[in-house]
């Protein structure tokens, strides 16, 4: 393989978000060091112009159907890559807004955490870009890189640094099984571009190959059985770097799981979906239970996330195009109520200090609107109409019982009932229980900022679903050249199994 | 007002809680006037649409169609027919006085309006869906609010709160606590309505999601569904696929109505509640079970439904004398009217059952009777209960003397129950035994043992409550004077009555729906007489249309079971 870096202006405009993005981590880097009597939030506030500007840029973009690939395919701007781009950006904007107060908790580096964020962000765009299994190990560890710090960020917080070191030290090993698998599978085909890998055979090798390069990638969704990492670092990490790692890269990673199963393993699907099913299954199930015991909001968040992506899951698993359509709807609305939710507990962590879900006793009566808007959240995570989440669960669902998915539906179907349960003991301890100390809970107004919009796009999605279900079928519009058309009319005599 | 009225129905209690988020609690008055106002224009036009709804004409009408998601195949599509009209009324006069029930509520009265409009507004919204995706839509929305107003303003039962002692409180809150039957927490109470309506909910909506999937309709719509779905003899796990929809459906929505097995939420449910909320929730809200096995069994596998419907028959048995008993020996108001209520829902499955003209169409009547009748017990018994803080009828008595304008209505509300002449319930009552007397005749016996039973029960709770010697603990306690605290009472009461001596124009409009569904079901085709194994429905033209808009008396009359079916 030969790689020409003939770039033209055009081919650099593919880049351009990147590069702006790029830039302006520079800018604030440097601002950061040449001014340190500058405010923090400050700080905080040129980034987020930075990534409003990349933003802009972006939607540009999306509007003008610009695409194209570039270093012989393994970088790709289509309409999904600008999707998750976007998505990427508003979680960080909305993260950086959610920490500008919790940064004060930091000893050190306080400059240096908004440029992680964005680094990792930038990591994280390119992963959503990645069309080859090169470019997804060196974004994926690109990216991750950012969170490894940011996750240990407390210094002095034992939960913290071992947070972060499980992280780190499982996070590896999931970086040395993507290159073992990748090398496998370059080994078998001698291809490493997605889209040229469609008419390859199944030999064991590629099978284990990609068996490997799953398992990194669940690791990085926290899918079970690659779940571990997840309810320690999500409990010790700063809460607004649990925000952003249970939201963002699970995204990048989705966007990688798409391109590798729509279009490398297109038609293998018969080989897949059962392992899709099992792991969705697992996960569904495992989250949802263990959630149930936990006494913790930030682990109570973690399990559910697990859960959540089992949920995801099932819309991979149905292959289609319509399934990929959900996965995107799905995030979209686990986007909005996740870090809504995540800022209600830095909110109320803020005050309190603790987040334990007892301390959520009577917030109702300290803060009508935080209890309401984590309330509208944690029903949204559930799954109930009108909120967003209701309708990205039906989405799901009805791609897979389109291709027959029975038992993974039925399984969806009684986990959104076992997860109703410990949402509905959070709301309780919210809306029902008194509390002991009934002085109001203030909030800041970056923060207020967050949990509206979070608000604002679960209740929109519920409510009017029409523009972003159209948005996330163009974004997918590739895979129908990927894929067969989808068996919507089913003959008669079809047995019910599955 | 004319084509829209649906959606003033259904929009303007959800307008109304929207408007109450931006006002705060220190305005009570401006609270409780912006929830009558959304509430009023809601009864207003439901008034409007159950007498401007053509019996004559029959079908859907109103209906409003608006495209919400291409993707799925969803439509914002509203309509009521003969069946959902006389409901949607039930609904909004019960919302509109449950309101005035609650006028006292000091407690986040903002919030507890916002959610008592929600909840109402979900309900109506099932009755008038004619999109299953929308009917699971408002049904699932109708069941959070419920854990909201049990838990935060319900009560504990009686045994809860003696447990005060360190064993007890140990005790209260323990695991097993919940397996205490009859001692319960308004929390476990939500809990466990919230839970098992979900758990049912998600069983009837893998049902919606095979119809979804095997009618390759790529359509939520029920109108396209029923006349284009062939779900017919695909053959599944032993069986065929329509009866495993069928049960899902069916099951899935009954736990809400609520079936015998199935029932257990319920009055635990009841009792929890605040008055208001018992009275939305067993005026309107156990009707969506049978609403939506008529609108989505019913309407999409009538062959199916005539082959199982025995299934109901069977099990209506179970719930009128097993909620007719533990009514007549439990000690809690609220659980006494709960398992009332649960025991006259197993007429309306009864009713249901028979699958005849008369029968179903006494099904419906019996609905909109029972929401009236059981409104009334359950606020009065929301009355008691904020005057003496006690549901334990030992505890009560002689209150007669104290509050003899909820005694007379006590009465009024008991004759409603039981069926007197004069309520709407009588005829609801004669229709559902005439109609089902040829089919069913021991379930009609075991009717005809229900109805003594309810007044035994009834009589017991009205003795204990308002006659006998008075607690003097309780001398505080003060009638319903204020036209506010009135007003509810009355209005029920002359919708039953009202409705008990004109019955004409609420039979013909349920006659109007209830026709074309029983002609659907009886006359198709049966499908092993066809033999492709293609379940085709037969044009046959519904039957004797004319009979439609006989008046109710008449119709009765010709039947000539009437005398063996009589009452006595």
């Amino acid at each position: 393989m030969t790689f020409s870096l003939n770039m033209t202006f055009s081919d650099l405009l593919l880049l351009l978000p990147e590069i702006l993005l790029t830039c302006w981590l520079c800018v604030v880097l440097i601002v950061d060091f040449s001014l340190p009597r500058l405010p923090k939030e400050r700080l905080a506030y040129l980034s987020v112009a930075g990534l409003v500007v990349t933003l802009g840029c972006l939607g540009w973009f999306d509007l003008n159907h610009i695409s194209g690939t570039l270093f012989s395919n393994m970088f790709v701007l289509d309409r999904m890559a600008i999707f998750f781009k976007i998505f990427i950006l508003g979680a960080t904007i909305l993260v950086i807004l959610a920490s500008i107060e919790y940064v004060n908790r930091f000893t050190f580096f306080r400059g240096e955490y908004y440029c992680l964020v964005v680094m990792a962000a930038l990591g994280m765009m390119f992963m959503a870009s990645a069309n080859d299994l090169l470019s997804v190990f060196v974004s994926l560890e690109f990216a991750t890189l950012g969170f490894y710090i940011l996750a240990s960020y407390l210094r002095d917080d034992l939960a913290s640094n071992e947070g972060g070191l499980k992280f780190f030290i499982l996070g590896v090993f999931a970086a040395g099984l993507l290159a073992y698998g990748i090398s496998l599978v370059y080994g078998e085909t001698g291809k490493l571009v997605f889209s040229d890998m469609a008419s390859t055979q199944a030999t064991p090798g590629l099978i284990i190959g990609f068996l490997l390069i799953f398992a990194s990638l669940g690791f990085k969704i926290g899918a079970v059985p690659f779940h571990t990492w997840i309810p320690d670092t999500y409990h010790g990490a700063p809460t607004p770097v649990t925000t952003f790692l249970s939201i963002a890269p699970k995204a990048a990673a989705f966007a990688i799981l798409l391109r590798i199963f729509l279009v490398a393993l297109g038609t293998f699907k018969p080989l897949w979906v059962s392992l899709l099913v099992a792991v969705s299954i697992l996960s569904m199930t495992y989250g949802n239970i263990v959630a149930i015991a936990q006494r913790n909001i930030k682990r109570l968040l973690a399990y559910s996330g697990i859960a959540q992506v089992g949920n995801v899951l099932i819309g991979l698993a149905a292959g289609t195009k319509m399934g990929s359509d959900a996965v995107l709807f799905y995030l979209l609305a686990y986007l909005f109520a996740n870090i809504g939710a995540f800022a209600v507990v830095i909110a109320v962590g803020q005050v309190i200090g603790r987040d334990e879900i007892e301390d959520y006793r009577g917030l109702n009566r300290r803060s009508p609107f935080l209890a309401f808007a984590m309330l509208l959240f944690l029903l949204s995570l559930a799954g109930v109409p009108p909120l967003a989440g209701f309708i990205g669960k039906l989405y799901i669902f009805v791609a897979a019982i389109k291709e027959g998915l029975y038992t993974l539906i039925a399984v969806g179907l009684i986990n959104i009932v076992i997860s109703m349960y410990y949402y509905l003991i959070v709301v309780k301890q919210m809306y029902i229980n008194e509390p002991v100390d009934p002085s109001p809970i203030g909030i800041s107004s970056p923060m207020k900022a967050v949990i509206y919009v979070g608000l604002a796009g679960t209740l929109v999605i519920g409510i009017y679903p029409q523009p972003f279900t159209d948005w996330v079928v163009s974004a997918t519009l590739m895979f129908a050249n990927f894929l067969g058309p989808s068996a919507t009319v089913v003959p008669p005599s079809s047995p019910l199994g599955g | 007002m004319g084509e829209y009225a649906l959606l003033y129905i259904l929009f303007a209690p959800f307008a109304g809680a929207l408007a109450l988020i931006f006002v705060s609690n220190r305005q009570p008055l401006l609270v409780r006037s912006i929830a009558t106002s959304a509430a009023f224009v809601s009864l207003i036009a439901s008034l409007y649409l159950f007498y401007a709804y053509d019996p004559v004409k029959g079908g859907f009408q109103f209906i409003q169609k608006y495209e919400w998601s291409k993707q799925l195949g969803i439509s914002l599509y509203l309509g009521v027919d003969g069946i959902g009209t006389p409901l949607v009324l039930a609904s909004s006069i019960l919302l509109f006085a449950g309101i005035f029930v609650s006028w006292h509520i000091k407690d986040r009265t903002k919030e507890f309006y916002i959610w008592l409009l929600i909840l109402a507004a979900a309900t109506i919204g099932v009755f008038m869906s004619l999109d299953l995706f929308f009917l699971y839509f408002f049904y699932e929305m109708s069941v959070i609010p419920m854990y909201l107003l049990l838990g935060m303003w319900g009560s504990h039962t009686k045994k809860y709160l003696e447990m005060t002692d360190p064993e007890g409180l140990k005790k209260r809150d323990s695991v097993g606590f919940i397996l205490n039957f009859g001692s319960n927490s308004k929390e476990y109470a939500a809990m466990k309505l919230v839970l098992f309506l979900s758990a049912f909910a998600v069983v009837a909506l893998m049902g919606i999601l095979l119809i979804y999937k095997f009618s390759g309709l790529n359509t939520f719509d029920i109108l396209v569904l029923r006349e284009q779905a062939n779900l017919m003899n695909i053959p599944v796990l032993g069986t065929t696929l329509d009866k495993i929809i069928w049960v899902l459906v069916f099951f899935g929505f009954a736990s809400i109505a609520p079936l015998w097995p199935l029932h257990s939420w319920s009055p635990v449910g009841h009792a929890a509640a605040p008055a208001a909320t018992s009275m939305l929730h067993a005026g309107v809200l156990m009707k969506l079970g049978h609403f939506s096995i008529i609108r989505v069994a019913f309407e999409i596998l009538p062959e199916t439904t005539r082959e199982l419907m025995p299934i109901a028959a069977v099990l209506c048995m179970f719930s009128i004398i097993y909620g007719g008993f533990v009514a007549f020996y439990a000690k809690d108001t609220k659980y006494v009217i709960g398992y009332s209520s649960s025991s006259h829902m197993g007429y309306v499955f009864l009713g249901m059952a028979a699958l005849n003209y008369i029968s179903l169409s006494g099904a419906v009547i019996y609905m909109f009777a029972h929401a009236m009748a059981t409104g009334m017990l359950f606020a009065m018994a929301g009355w008691v209960y904020d005057q003496t803080h006690s549901r334990d009828i030992p505890s009560l008595g002689g209150l007669s003397n104290k509050m003899p304008f909820i005694s007379a209505c006590f009465v009024v509300a008991c004759m409603a129950s039981i069926g007197m002449p004069g309520t709407v319930n009588f005829i609801a009552e004669i229709m559902i035994i005439v109609g089902s007397w040829n089919k069913y005749p021991l379930q009609v016996i075991v009717a005809m043992l229900g109805i003594v039973l309810t007044l035994a029960y009834l009589f017991k709770m009205m003795r204990g409550l308002f006659y006998g010697p008075m607690n003097q603990k309780y001398s505080h306690a003060h009638d319903a004077i204020s036209t506010v605290d009135r007003l509810p009472l009355l209005i029920m009461i002359a919708v039953s009555v009202g409705f008990g001596i004109f019955p004409m124009h609420l039979y013909d409009v349920v006659r109007s729906g209830v026709d074309p569904l029983v002609a659907r079901i009886t006359l198709v085709v049966p499908v092993a007489e066809t033999g492709e194994g293609v379940g085709m429905r037969s044009k046959a033209t519904p039957p004797e249309k004319t009979s439609a808009p006989q008046a109710a008396h008449k119709s009765i009359s010709h039947t000539p079971q009437v005398s063996r079916g009589g009452r006595e």
